[in-house]
């Protein structure tokens, strides 16, 4: 008993003295400043709800941030759980970030509750639409982009069965399906339309084990949104004949002969409209949606598949893309 | 409905159910040797973590998914040993070092999947293979027998396990560690020595059921892959009553609650999905509280063991 005492104390000013190193080296970057601050960068945190790499939703806003170079970027990944999250998100405001992004529509309730603390200091949250004196939500209208590619898929479908993998009926998705559910119905009326849940964001398994059942029940066009899509395009990909739509950004690179299409989120305009807003000292109280209409969503082929495509399904596309972008045609998301 | 619609969908539902089961099966039965030795080894799902990770690294460097699988086994039985210091030589608490492992394979495969491969990638991976004449067999030919190898695997070491651990000296040697281990000792069997051996058993299988995910199933990793699935095992174990039957019945019972689950949702029938996804758990849960009669775990379960202590 007494050398288990001892061995604890010993642990226990080890892990001391190692976690003063390591605050020791994280805030060294403070020190050089000779230079009068012409090119003062905005600090600017990031909380995601999976990892920078998930190739969907969370990645599509980190390659933004980190392209910026006006911008001083950190990032906390694997924040799902909105306790962590509030965790990161408390801690960069007491260092005196300037943004912070709370990239998730769960995060608005925690955002409620710390912003008014912080004043000076802008909090991004999204997908959403309810805002605060220093609280800015972003919105994509996922459902332009679903439209689009909603009709794309009915013309592309030769089994005339279209599956979406859906991950939660919440926030970018049920605008994304419903959005989708319009285009298809567009395309074509005979065309058999499935929506099937995970129940979770990050099950990659089982957003796989959908996308085969689909397949295995007939269809030959699959989408769906969240960061646990990959595990879905991958099984698209498996299937040779099956084409996947990609949302969020261009999920090509996994699987080069399925995607056939993807909605953009063009996110650095509303980067730097919060940032224009900031300098001209508004620092929430914004709802900033992206759509086609300001070039913030955009659609994108896969130039590989781009010859797959008869030239009348895209002229139909275009056209689509051209009356939304104008506001002829609106997508009711409220079925 | 259609008639032939309906056995194609009554197919795929079993298809689907079996294809699912394997992960449960490989881990809850390599769970099955360590409990029954008295360790629990709540650090499965790290244990799976790790070794969808190092199985799928492999198979990604190497281009081989066997060697993939082997690797999965070899990093599972890594983990085990690392968990046999902890709770067999140092006598901690096998609750918090399991979760204590847990989150040191959910961590560290993270980590390593971010060093060393960068984003998503994807791998060639293992195909499904057709056995011979069985799955020329009409109706549940192709059913049952056009499975990736680890699913066969899978379902043969069933009765494999069940030869092992009651008709061999060694398996009556863990179940005698398992339920009185004094006993045991003054007869001259080392009881850590067993626990040793089964512990790196059961988390070789559960490396192996993790690499069976990421090379058969999925075809790539990422961080978190394995979604608890682990911790159902475990539980699974439980479910099972320790044997090898119960176990192959409660992965049965609660992949195929799953596989209709997705396929309800598939082919529209109008439920809501809420429902449909916690069906297998309803469904287990269900059952467990339908079976009468007490549970007889191995009685030393979690006790470390001290010489010349009671028992």
């Amino acid at each position: 008993m007494k050398r288990m005492v001892k061995f604890t104390k010993l642990m226990l000013v080890l892990l001391v003295a190692l976690s003063l190193f390591v605050t020791g080296c994280g805030s060294k970057p403070s020190a050089p400043a000779a230079e009068a601050p012409k090119a003062k960068k905005l600090k600017v945190a990031l909380v995601i709800p999976s990892t920078v790499d998930d190739l969907a939703w969370s990645q599509s806003m980190y390659e933004v941030l980190k392209k910026n170079d006006k911008i001083e970027l950190a990032v906390s990944e694997r924040m799902g759980k909105p306790v962590d999250a509030s965790a990161a998100i408390r801690q960069y405001a007491t260092q005196g970030y300037d943004i912070i992004f709370a990239h998730g529509a769960q995060y608005y309730g925690i955002l409620k509750e710390i912003a008014p603390e912080f004043p000076k200091i802008t909090f991004a949250y999204g997908t959403g639409s309810q805002t605060g004196p220093n609280i800015i939500a972003y919105d994509p209208q996922a459902q332009e982009g679903a439209y689009l590619l909603g009709l794309l898929a009915g013309k592309m479908t030769k089994s005339k069965t279209v599956g979406i993998v859906g991950p939660v009926e919440a926030g970018d998705a049920i605008k994304y399906n419903r959005g989708f559910q319009q285009g298809v119905a567009a395309a074509s009326s005979d065309i058999k339309l499935r929506i099937a849940y995970t129940g979770s964001f990050g099950d990659l398994v089982k957003a796989g084990e959908i996308a085969k059942t689909h397949m295995d029940a007939g269809a030959d066009v699959l989408t769906g949104s969240s960061q646990q899509v990959p595990g879905a395009i991958k099984a698209a990909a498996d299937k040779p004949g099956t084409y996947w739509m990609s949302t969020d950004m261009d999920q090509s690179s996994i699987a080069p002969d399925t995607v056939l299409a993807a909605q953009v989120y063009n996110w650095e305009k509303i980067i730097s409209k919060m940032i224009e807003l900031r300098n001209q000292g508004t620092v929430g109280g914004q709802h900033l949606t992206l759509s086609f209409a300001d070039g913030t969503l955009d659609l994108k082929y896969n130039p590989k598949l781009a010859d797959k495509i008869p030239q009348d399904v895209k002229d139909a596309v275009e056209k689509a893309k051209k009356d939304i972008a104008s506001g002829a045609l609106k997508i009711d998301v409220s079925k | 409905m259609d008639n032939l619609v309906g056995q194609s969908i009554f197919l795929g539902i079993i298809a689907t159910g079996i294809r699912l089961a394997t992960p449960y099966l490989l881990a809850a039965l390599g769970e099955m040797f360590t409990q029954r030795s008295g360790i629990y080894n709540l650090g499965l799902e790290g244990v799976m973590l790790m070794g969808a990770f190092a199985g799928f690294f492999v198979s990604l460097t190497t281009g081989n998914p066997y060697l993939g699988l082997l690797a999965g086994i070899v990093i599972g039985g890594l983990m085990g040993v690392i968990m046999g210091i902890v709770s067999i030589t140092l006598k901690a608490e096998q609750g918090i070092s399991g979760i204590g492992l847990y989150m040191f394979g959910w961590g560290l495969s993270g980590l390593f999947f971010r060093l060393y491969v960068g984003g998503i990638t994807t791998i060639e991976g293992l195909k499904p293979v057709k056995i011979p004449l069985l799955s020329e067999l009409p109706f549940i030919g192709s059913t049952l027998f056009e499975h990736n190898i680890v699913v066969y695997l899978a379902f043969l070491l069933v009765p494999v396990c069940w030869l092992v651990l009651y008709k061999t000296g060694w398996g009556l040697k863990v179940r005698a560690v398992g339920t009185t281990p004094q006993a045991a000792d003054t007869l001259g069997v080392s009881v850590d020595t067993i626990r040793y051996q089964c512990l790196i058993l059961g988390s070789m299988m559960g490396g192996l059921a993790g690499a069976a995910l990421t090379i058969g199933n999925t075809h790539m990793f990422a961080d978190n892959i394995i979604a608890g699935r682990g911790f159902i095992a475990v539980a699974l174990v439980y479910f099972g009553r320790w044997s090898p039957w119960g176990i192959l019945a409660g992965s049965l019972l609660f992949s195929m609650a799953d596989s209709v689950q997705l396929w309800v949702q598939v082919i529209g029938i109008n439920f809501p999905y809420e429902l449909a996804v916690i069906l297998p758990y309803v469904v287990t849960i269900i059952a467990l509280a339908m079976t009468f009669g007490r549970i007889w775990a191995p009685a030393a379960l979690g006790k470390p063991f001290e010489r010349g202590a009671r028992g």
